[in-house]
């Protein structure tokens, strides 16, 4: 594999060299992404996480154990650390990178848009999608998305309910443009039968076997990637026998918090000292 | 139906019977012309006008449940009260002060409860509005963020995210004061802080939306009563015999008296009946008192005088 940092510099030099040249570079970062391993030097950002939502604040003080007891009260995740700490085997990949311009009277204004699938091969995955002026930041961005997106995954038994559940509970589909994927339930061993790039999100999935068919314009990724992406939401979607019981409520956690989130943040501050007056 | 138990009914109105005569007073009880298909089961009849009368009974059902609602929240800082209208901006800072919550007069800001980036970025767990229509941005941004939404709908109101509606008059200035006024009430009450059967010391003028000059006004009249109460007990120990000063004292209540509110409405037609001779015994006038009504007659050098006494 090519050098991280050479691969991202080849590409920079590239879209300088290419700028007004017009669409001459296709095919650049196809799918030998970038494993996640620039998490390494991040540590220090985590920690110095300052939450501005109220579901940060909990998840901060480890009052959400869980990620779905978010997903149980449907709560807006709007803080990508939030993620990070409740799945901690996030790995990230870029399906694509592709250049898209807009007309000016000085030429063309290129930017990149980059797709990356996220996941812990465990039942969830995220979708991300960010278009910025730099490839780099295009990607950063989308991550940073993809972890905003994050859904879970429902997985059942093909039949034989034995051991852990391996493939889709029942054949799903998903829509995204023109393009619609069909997931079907496989016995063990069947592996995960699609195309490539719904086949790098079924494996961050957590899917081990699958069949898929497909229709539409599958050549455009974006919507491809999406249309498997919506699929997968539908599956904790649909209504079987075991959701047939009554719900039991469970307390929101900004309710069961209420206390805790009352307590103001920036926390006290030491006044100046007040000079008095000279008479 | 409706609150005919006023009037001649020898016994007591009870609690909910007198609210309801206080909303009918406040013209809550008058829709609109046209009525939303879901609001159409709190609609009384519709007027030979054409407007829809609202059943003030159901009204009243709804302002429980709200109220049950707002004290269901441990944290009243939790709650949005929120008016875009003029009309209802007092009434919802007055709702605020006396339950804790927290308000918002005026323009709501799109992405106050979405955007966390914004410095003004609240999560609050309870929303109140006072018209759907005109507030409709908090609305949508409600619903993207799991709160909801309790809102005084008119019968032309869309309820399209509003969770609670409470089917009242929202136009008219007297009838969203009173709301409020006893939205607020039930919530104290039932948090225990006022006790059920007393009158609330808190009147619902406080909750009426004034205007600009009214406002002035009425400040300056306040500012002058202090040197009314004055005059009048110099008076009533000097027998002043003399027209200036009676008249003065009269002539200053005609001012007055149009904030018959303010003065604690003992709008005493009694001077008036006893008479102000011009001439003879001026009467005794208590500082609180504020005749409306004063004697048209032999009063055309009395309204001089008010002019350069009191400036």
């Amino acid at each position: 594999m090519a050098d991280r940092g050479g691969e991202r510099g080849g590409e920079r030099g590239g879209e300088r060299g290419g700028f007004g040249r017009g669409f001459g570079r296709g095919g650049r970062g196809d799918r030998g992404g970038r494993r996640g391993g620039r998490r390494g030097g991040r540590q220090q950002e985590e920690e110095k996480w300052v939450p501005v939502t109220k579901l940060g604040r909990l998840v901060r003080e480890g009052k959400i154990h869980k990620i779905e007891e978010i997903y149980l009260h449907s709560l807006p995740v709007k803080e990508h650390q939030i993620i990070e700490l409740l799945v901690p085997g996030l790995k990230d990949e870029v399906m694509k990178i592709t250049p898209v311009q807009k007309q000016t009277r000085a030429g063309q204004r290129t930017r990149f848009k980059a797709f990356v699938v996220v996941g812990d091969c465990d039942g969830h995955v995220g979708l991300g999608v960010k278009c910025a002026k730099e490839v780099a930041t295009a990607i950063r961005g989308a991550i940073i998305l993809a972890k905003l997106s994050v859904v879970p995954v429902r997985r059942g038994y093909w039949g034989n309910k034995i051991g852990q559940p391996h493939t889709v509970p029942c054949k799903v589909t998903g829509k995204c443009g023109s393009v619609t994927v069909r997931m079907v339930p496989a016995p063990r061993g069947s592996g995960i039968v699609a195309a490539r790039v719904p086949k790098k999100v079924l494996q961050f999935a957590g899917i081990e076997d699958v069949f898929t068919s497909s229709r539409g314009s599958t050549k455009t990724l974006g919507n491809f990637v999406k249309a498997t992406f919506d699929c997968l939401m539908k599956t904790y979607g649909f209504l079987t026998p075991e959701f047939w019981d009554e719900t039991r409520y469970v307390k929101t956690p900004f309710q069961e918090f209420t206390d805790l989130l009352a307590k103001p943040t920036k926390g006290l501050v030491i006044e100046a000292p007040v000079e008095t007056v000279e008479a | 139906m409706a609150a005919a138990g006023g009037g001649g009914a020898p016994r007591a109105l009870s609690q909910k019977e007198q609210d309801i005569q206080m909303m009918l007073a406040a013209d809550v009880h008058l829709g609109t012309k046209n009525c939303d298909f879901q609001m159409e089961r709190y609609v009384f009849k519709r007027r030979t006008d054409g407007i829809y009368i609202i059943n003030l009974g159901k009204t009243w059902e709804k302002l429980q449940l709200a109220a049950r609602v707002i004290v269901a929240i441990e944290n009243p800082q939790d709650i949005i009260v929120q008016s875009a209208r003029p009309y209802g901006q007092r009434a919802v800072l007055k709702f605020a002060q006396y339950t804790g919550a927290h308000a918002i007069a005026g323009r709501h800001t799109p992405g106050t409860f979405t955007n966390q980036l914004q410095t003004s970025f609240s999560e609050p767990r309870l929303l109140i509005l006072t018209d759907p229509r005109t507030d409709h941005q908090p609305i949508k941004e409600s619903a993207l963020g799991n709160i909801p939404t309790i809102a005084f709908c008119d019968t032309d109101s869309p309820m399209r995210y509003v969770d609670i509606g409470i089917p009242a008059n929202n136009k008219g200035r007297n009838s969203i004061g009173c709301l409020f006024w006893l939205l607020a009430r039930m919530v104290l009450q039932m948090r225990g802080t006022i006790l059920p059967g007393h009158k609330w010391e808190v009147m619902v003028d406080l909750f009426f939306y004034r205007d600009p000059e009214e406002a002035k006004e009425q400040e300056e009249e306040a500012a002058a009563a202090p040197d009314f109460a004055a005059v009048t007990d110099y008076q009533a120990a000097d027998q002043w015999g003399g027209d200036q000063w009676t008249s003065d004292v009269a002539a200053q209540p005609v001012a007055v008296g149009g904030t018959g509110a303010e003065w604690g409405a003992a709008a005493a037609p009694v001077s008036a009946a006893d008479g102000w001779d011009p001439v003879g015994a001026p009467v005794p006038v208590d500082a609180a008192v504020a005749p409306s009504v004063v004697a048209p007659t032999g009063w055309d050098p009395a309204t001089q005088p008010p002019a350069q006494g009191w400036e």
